[in-house]
């Protein structure tokens, strides 16, 4: 984990058009960024879409990063190149495509090894609703804060704590 | 950097629910935090790494060249707008208005007089250069009247040489 005045430094790399800077703030966070889509989306090839197109973002908002939090505005920008894509009536459809194939396949895969429990957290997540299931892929990729977290949806912490709680919650029960 | 690490969970749902609860809360965030840890999301293949990185490299450029693009046609813009403000001036002094001067000398009068704190010293700088525009005012009404006996057309050339020279000369300042 690099300690934040790397960051900096790296940042100021990356606003001079470094590509070596920006190398590797994809390295650092080429990994959760990808989780966070792959959980939300359940499809390979959609994560790399929307991961290369988060990278693309990057390059051109760089310059309008102020400080404060790098990984609450990265996953700012995460959050929604992911809500652009629900937006998108051919994408949308491409994702009840997805999600059609993943119903059609689900008992199939409750039944495969190896991957099981990989499918299984998949399968779960797909059952709760989409803002839980974005606010706890959220928390556990970003590792931002409650006080973050709220701060970045814009509503009350105490808001933001209680939906996350009940969401962890009913994962729980549902994985056991 | 983990902000995670500098909450305290249980101080934070305490704020919500009673010290009870609050401890129950943070062991189900903790015990379902701890399900996803065990259920790794697969990695990004490293083709897709490297190709995002070579996309990066090859936008950077691009970008610099946009941003040079820019420059250059915001220096582009400046210099036509100098060309038709030049243009337009010297089309006015060539014309017969009624009352040339007023407008013009307003507009090259130098920043420095209007920005500069020194009442005193700008003061005696705004009267000189009043009597001198006043003086070629005088001068183009004489032209217009017909009272110069001079050649005009060299006696207009002079006019501007004069306007050009005072122009330099409060610039320089």
């Amino acid at each position: 984990m690099v300690n934040s005045d790397d960051l900096a430094q790296l940042i100021i790399g990356c606003k001079s058009s470094d590509s070596k800077c920006f190398s590797q703030i994809v390295d650092m966070y080429a990994s959760r960024l990808y989780g966070y889509f792959y959980r939300l989306t359940g499809n390979k090839d959609l994560s790399d879409e929307l991961l290369s197109e988060l990278f693309v973002k990057l390059v051109e908002k760089i310059a309008s990063y102020k400080g404060g939090s790098f990984e609450g505005w990265l996953f700012r920008i995460a959050s929604n190149i992911f809500h652009d894509y629900l937006r998108s009536k051919q994408r949308r459809k491409k994702l009840l495509d997805v999600h059609k194939e993943q119903i059609e396949s689900e008992i199939t895969e409750q039944n495969k090894s190896g991957n099981e429990q990989i499918d299984l957290l998949e399968i779960q997540l797909k059952r709760m609703d989409a803002d839980t299931r974005e606010l706890i892929m959220l928390r556990f990729y970003s590792q931002l804060s409650f006080k973050e977290i709220a701060k970045m949806r814009s509503e009350p912490i105490g808001t933001t704590l209680a939906k996350l709680h009940r969401g962890l919650k009913k994962l729980r029960e549902l994985m056991q | 950097m983990n902000s995670q690490n500098d909450e305290n969970l249980k101080e934070l749902f305490e704020r919500f629910l009673s010290a009870e609860q609050a401890e129950s809360g943070v062991e189900d965030i903790q015990k379902a935090e701890q399900i996803l840890r065990q259920h790794p999301a697969p990695e990004p293949d490293s083709m897709l790494i490297a190709n995002i990185k070579a996309e990066i490299a090859m936008r950077l450029p691009a970008k610099r060249t946009s941003t040079f693009t820019k420059i250059a046609y915001r220096v582009a813009y400046a210099a036509a707008a100098i060309m038709i403000i030049t243009a337009v001036s010297l089309r006015t002094f060539d014309m017969d208005a009624p009352e040339p001067g007023r407008v013009q000398y307003a507009s090259i009068m130098p920043t420095a007089i209007w920005e500069s704190d020194d009442i005193v010293t700008d003061d005696v700088d705004l009267a000189i250069f009043t009597i001198e525009i006043e003086q070629i005012e005088d001068e183009l009404r004489s032209l217009q009247s017909g009272e110069y006996i001079s050649d005009s057309d060299s006696s207009l050339s002079e006019l501007e040489m004069e306007l050009v020279a005072i122009n330099n000369d409060f610039w320089k300042e």
